[in-house]
């Protein structure tokens, strides 16, 4: 019991240090920095490097990351944040995330792939006091992890720029016009929490032992739920959150096993949330912040194209194929088509009633995860097991999501984010259900006229045709009454509500088609490989999704239909890079989020 | 101006004319690729993991494919022309190594492929393959449905049928009571179900077995459990990352007396490397281990330690001796795809630095020796009793 | 008739008392004002009315109905219309269709079944079959949009040529009086029972507050029934039947203009404590 709490809390310490970071910048700069997880990794291979290549002592070694990580997270905030400044939150978002694809495959290439052995720089097992085992690591761990939050702590009351950090976290405009210098503090926020995600990186390392340059994924996730259950933005509860969360996590486990780990996570935070929309420590206004106009959305019109142009473009998609292009182009523009299909989801959910949403991996699985078990178990046809596919992604979606419609803002991504990880931990523990990580396979290709569609050409014309149908459905949609409602609740659900709005229900309204047309794309998406497993509809599913909306610009479906070809042609296109296709892709995706954060088919309003 | 309804009708005509003219290639029974030139170098795919969280696995491989490339090359290639290999990137994963396969088959120049890393990778391109007639060589898939997927799928890795019993007795061998530790992935899992057969049916005591996370980091409150429940002696099913990381932490939570077993997958320089003193005295069962005396293994472990500075693991040992067999094949074999496939499935007494001179079973896979047990000493591995 | 009947209201945050008690009532076509010094309580009382904030205790009666706790847009349904503080538009809209959403509780055609909107999984019938409808657009659909779109003009032209010009203009490019013009033309659409206005004229210069004022006694002319929060005293004076001084969360007067203006309490709260030895 007692060790399990202490393992618990060692690991939660790291959680501690990387959520104070996130909280920081949070409040600062009202980022969600996906880019932090990266940081840690960069702590943890500069600590192996400077203790194993150059064979520096700890203290010295410490210090030598502190520098790195806070020039690192300068660097984040100059490149990547600031220049975002005034566009919609979102974009800030995903080119944080794109500087995570660059740092993290940026490390792979700098320091090898390989796992290696962080050098165990003190003791751990010297130590016992009553049959408790531990070493003096894990005191130090502890010590330095406390004593950093209390430094911390001093820093922002005692000193002029804490205070003056504490401001603008409070309120961004007031403090600007007492003269606070804002560029000047979110540097020194970003600063600061990267020097604290450093050294999360050494402790972690040496705790962990190992560490390889994608470490810090798994720790990141687990920080994220750890800052947003203290309440994003306080301090104090992303201590609370992330030494919780490591002991929480270290009790699940030793009861329900090592498998359940995001699971717990993730349902943990999902529950905390329903009963506490801000957090356990975060302060919540009773009545929602009146928006400036068009916060999530840059000021952008939608490029329009006229019908003849569609309908070129609708034949050519056809023929063109057909005609001139191999089956490797061909399964190219089967996933381009599938990931076009969860895009369009997206661009109802988030384009158009302003729910960013970072799990729609979630509706895409239980989708594909019907249709698999149904033709393989029940040998349903494919035909029947489509629409119901699309049904059972829209029941779950709201019913997963609506327990959260009391949350606004970043918890709302938080939450949806929470939702698409919990699904996909959900494929991996419920063995009986989804035959666990050893997944479905031999899933049969659906039959037209007899004839199996199973050649890229037949499965791309497939797809095509329903993702035409999906096309006409969504801007039919956007056109309608209901469309204008939703839109409504994307600008101020406040006054949209008081003009008679019930939001919650249109919300509802929203992931429920969004969910049923990506439940229809996760039938396509199944039966196009024959075979799924959970590690198919990870993070990176969510986050490719939106990214595709946002780069289509957000609030239209031809936008995601183009967003989609770019984002998931660029990869292949990029294939001769090898090694460095990954860094340049997320080179790529920082450029286009940086310099067009209103998304390619999104024109600038005069 | 034309009507909108107009519009989409004729393209909806248009498109149905496209559909109909492309009526050969949407039945897609055949992607007949162009004949294979007769010149010019010879390709072989290889659709590997080369950045993600498997990277190392591919570069590991390249370390292999390099050397096996330069003996192979520097002695004239075969049939009088070179072989070289076309790298693709799949990240091992599925969405990804189904388009390369595509790219693969289309490409007349490739006469087969090696990998993926992954067998759910491997698996779901597998139908690509099949369809184009071109050998999959998933030489590090050891799931016992990868052959199964057709007769184009080939592999040279142990199953888990053959090697999870193996495991079992190992860990009988060292104490009485286990636990059993095995990554969530789809191979971890089937280890698990296969070894749990064969403990039930011998009669061993596992006083505890759990899933853990095979990306996992801090593996304390598992082991503990284990500790608990009194276990002597601890299976990790999981390669050498996660394997080197739970040794360590078992030590830490104060398991430091159990004895550890684990399967071939573990078996790397990198295991000891990452696990320190406390895979002092941990035991495996492998299929190769640079200790070998046989001629041909000291050859190649020579020739790999001079040129990459370190012993070979199972994974570039497994790189090597893939591409060798792929070569022999292609020597024996009509210069056509479907020759290849010929080659191996015909071929008596293949020479391989694994498993000598071999033939494929008649489920495409190879009749494993009886594996060898290596025990960590003094920071190396060396034969049990030795 | 009474239109709107509140009875002690009361609302804390975080132990601070905004609403203490507060009691008043609105007939059919009465104007009533509040008025009070800053943090006394007004917007506070104004969302616990609308619904937007829900009360800690009291009652808030709607034409007869007891309507505390219910959701804002029950409350818009049911007839009562507001605006706020700050001028909430829907920026990425243009003001007509600002205007538009303001006629969404008279909606039929294109918002089928609503009746069953409160019942908790019939209610998804009235959704899907709203979107059904969306999908097909039926003809029933168009004519009533139609119908609604020449509301619409009619309420634009409220405002003269303030807002009519600049129709299809989005929201947020709009002046700062236009956003007011635009919400309020917004909260009449659909005809309501009561309207609320919280501080329709902030931020207008005075001949801009001269216009809105005009508007609002044409409304008052034509009978409609007005709960106003405002700061400037000269229109409230112009414009109300009543008025209600809040302080501390308070009703400390109430009466028609010309008496509220003399009461000493009302000075007081406005300017300060008298010193004591002025008092008797």
């Amino acid at each position: 019991m007692l060790d399990t709490a202490l393992a618990g809390l060692v690991n939660g310490s790291s959680y501690a240090l990387l959520a104070l970071g996130l909280s920081l910048i949070f409040g600062v700069a009202n980022v969600i920095n996906f880019a932090h997880a990266s940081v840690f990794a960069v702590g943890a291979m500069s600590g192996w490097w400077f203790s194993v290549d150059l064979g520096w002592p700890l203290w010295t070694v410490l210090l030598g990351v502190m520098a790195v990580t806070g020039l690192l997270g300068l660097v984040i905030n100059l490149v990547a944040v600031t220049p975002l400044a005034k566009a919609p939150p979102i974009a800030a978002l995903l080119s944080t995330f794109a500087v995570s694809v660059v740092v993290d495959n940026g490390a792979q290439l700098v320091f090898g792939p390989e796992t290696r052995r962080f050098p165990a720089l003190l003791a751990t097992d010297n130590l016992g006091l009553g049959g408790l085992r531990f070493g003096t690591l894990d005191v130090t761990i502890l010590a330095v992890a406390i004593g950093l939050m209390l430094v911390l702590g001093w820093f922002l009351r005692a000193t002029r720029y804490g205070r003056a950090i504490r401001a603008v976290a409070q309120d961004r405009d007031a403090a600007a016009q007492m003269g606070i210098p804002l560029a000047r503090v979110q540097n020194l926020a970003f600063v600061v929490a990267s020097v604290l995600g450093g050294v999360a990186g050494v402790l972690g390392g040496m705790y962990l032992n190992n560490i390889s340059p994608t470490v810090g994924s798994t720790v990141g996730m687990s920080a994220f739920a750890a800052a947003t259950l203290g309440g994003l933005g306080s301090l104090p509860g992303a201590v609370a959150g992330g030494l919780l969360l490591g002991v929480v996590e270290a009790f699940g486990v030793s009861w329900w096993g090592g498998n359940a780990r995001t699971l717990i996570t993730f349902a943990v935070l999902l529950l905390v949330l329903w009963v506490r929309p801000s957090g356990l420590f975060g302060k919540r206004s009773p009545l929602a912040a009146e928006p400036m106009t068009g916060t999530f959305f840059g000021a952008a019109r939608t490029v329009r194209l006229r019908p003849w142009q569609v309908a070129v473009a609708a034949v050519a998609a056809y023929v063109v194929p057909a005609v001139a292009l191999d089956d490797y182009t061909v399964q190219i523009g089967v996933q381009v088509v599938v990931y076009a299909i969860l895009a369009l989801s997206l661009t109802l959910v988030s384009g158009q009633a302003g729910q960013i949403s970072l799990g729609q991996a979630a509706p895409l699985a239980i989708g594909a995860y019907t249709s698999a078990l149904l033709t393989t178990g029940t040998g349903l046809d494919f035909w029947l097991s489509l629409p119901i596919s699309g049904l059972v992604a829209a029941v779950l979606s709201v019913a997963l999501v609506s327990p959260s419609w009391r949350l606004r803002g970043h918890y709302v991504s938080i939450a949806t984010l929470a939702t698409g990880l919990l699904v996909a931990a959900a494929a991996v523990n419920f063995d009986w259900l989804t035959n666990g990580p050893s997944g479905v396979s031999a899933i049969p290709p659906p039959t037209l006229f007899g004839a199996p569609v199973s050649a890229p050409l037949a499965v791309y014309f497939l797809d095509l045709t329903i993702l035409l149908v999906v096309l006409l459905l969504v801007v039919r949609l956007r056109r309608s009454t209901l469309g204008r409602i939703w839109s409504a609740i994307r600008e101020d659900e406040v006054a949209a509500r008081s003009s008679g709005i019930a939001a919650a229900e249109y919300k509802s309204l929203a992931f429920g088609i969004g969910g049923f047309v990506a439940g229809i794309g996760g039938a396509l998406f199944a039966q196009q490989y024959g075979y799924i497993d959970p590690s198919v509809f990870g993070i990176s599913v969510s986050l490719l999704a939106l990214t595709i909306v946002v780069l289509g610009g957000l609030n239209s479906p031809l936008g995601a239909v183009v967003g989609a070809i770019v984002l998931v042609g660029l990869p292949e296109a990029l294939r001769m890079l090898e090694e460095t296709r990954m860094l340049t892709y997320g080179l790529l995706l920082l450029a286009v989020v940086l310099f067009r954060p209103q998304g390619l088919m999104g024109k600038v309003a005069r | 101006m034309i009507s909108r309804r107009g519009l989409f009708t004729a393209a909806a005509g248009v498109g149905a004319t496209a559909v109909l003219a492309s009526c050969g290639r949407l039945s897609g029974e055949q992607t007949a690729a162009a004949p294979a030139p007769a010149a010019g170098p010879i390709f072989f795919g290889v659709s590997a993991p080369l950045s993600g969280a498997s990277a190392e696995y591919g570069k590991i491989w390249r370390t292999g494919f390099d050397l096996a490339l330069d003996e192979i090359n520097g002695a004239g290639g075969v049939k009088g022309r070179k072989i070289e290999l076309l790298w693709e990137d799949t990240q091992s994963d599925q969405k990804q190594s189904v388009p390369v396969a595509q790219k693969f088959a289309g490409d007349s120049r490739i006469l087969a492929e090696l990998g993926d890393f992954a067998s759910p990778a491997s698996m779901a391109a597998s139908p690509v393959y099949e369809k184009a007639h071109l050998v999959q060589f998933g030489f590090t898939n050891s799931h016992p449905d990868f052959t199964k997927g057709g007769e184009y799928m080939w592999s040279t890795s142990t199953t888990q049928q053959d090697h999870a019993p193996e495991l079992a007795d190992l860990a009988k061998s060292l104490g009485t009571k286990q636990a059993v530790y095995y990554i969530n992935t789809d191979w971890g899992k089937t280890t698990w179900k296969l070894y749990e057969e064969h403990a039930k049916k011998s009669g061993y005591e596992i006083v505890h077995s759990e899933a853990v996370q095979a990306d996992g980091s801090d593996f304390r409150p598992s082991l503990i459990n284990g500790r608990d429940k009194g276990a002597d002696v601890l299976v990790f099913i999981a390669y050498y990352q996660a394997a080197a990381l739970l040794t360590q932490q078992a030590k830490n939570v104060g398991l430091a007396q159990a004895k550890i077993a684990l399967p071939s997958s573990a078996y790397s320089p990198q295991y000891v490397a990452l696990g320190g003193e406390a895979t002092e005295g941990a035991q495996l069962i492998v299929r190769f281990h640079p200790g070998d005396p046989r001629p041909q293994v000291r050859e190649f472990v020579d020739k790999y330690q001079k040129r990459y500075g370190k012993q070979p693991d199972d994974f570039g040992a497994g790189a090597y001796d893939a591409l060798k067999i792929l070569a022999w094949a292609v020597e024996h074999s009509d210069g056509t795809r479907e020759g290849v496939r010929k080659a191996l499935l015909e071929g008596k007494e293949i020479p391989s630095l694994l498993y000598g001179p071999f033939s494929f079973r008649e489920d495409r896979r190879v009749t494993t020796p009886k594996s060898t047990r290596l025990v960590v000493k003094g920071g190396a591995f060396t034969l049990v009793g030795a | 008739m009474t239109v709107l009947e509140v009875q002690g209201l009361r609302r804390s945050f975080a132990g601070l008392r905004a609403v203490d008690g507060v009691s008043f009532g609105i007939d059919q076509g009465e104007v009533v004002s509040v008025i009070g010094p800053n943090g006394s309580g007004k917007t506070t009382a104004l969302n616990l009315v609308s619904g937007v904030l829900r009360p800690d205790e009291g009652r808030v009666l709607f034409q007869g109905r007891d309507v505390t706790g219910l959701r804002p847009e029950r409350l818009a349904e049911a007839g009562l219309s507001r605006t706020f503080q700050n001028g909430r538009v829907f920026g990425n809209l243009s003001v007509a269709e600002n205007v538009l959403i303001g006629l969404t509780p008279t909606l039929r055609a294109a918002r089928p079944l609503a009746r069953w909107r409160d019942i908790p999984v019939l209610r998804w019938l009235s959704l899907l079959a709203e979107t059904a409808v969306a999908l097909v657009d039926p003809p029933s659909v168009r004519r009533e949009l139609a119908e609604r779109e020449a509301e619409v003009e009619s309420q634009l032209d409220r405002f003269g040529d303030r807002l009519r010009p600049r129709a299809e203009a989005a929201a947020h490019t709009l002046s700062y009086a236009n956003r007011r013009r635009t919400e309020i033309a917004r909260a009449l659409a659909s005809g309501p029972a009561l309207l609320v206005l919280d501080e329709p004229t902030a931020g207008m210069n005075p001949v801009e507050t001269a216009e809105v004022l005009e508007q609002l006694l044409a409304l008052k002319a034509a009978g409609q029934t007005i709960l106003l929060v405002e700061h400037k005293i000269d229109l409230v004076m112009r414009l109300s039947d009543r008025v209600l001084v809040l302080d501390a969360g308070t009703v400390i007067a109430s009466g028609p203009p010309d008496e509220v203006r003399n009461d000493p309490r009302v000075i007081e709260a406005y300017l300060g404590k008298r010193r004591p030895a002025v008092r008797p």
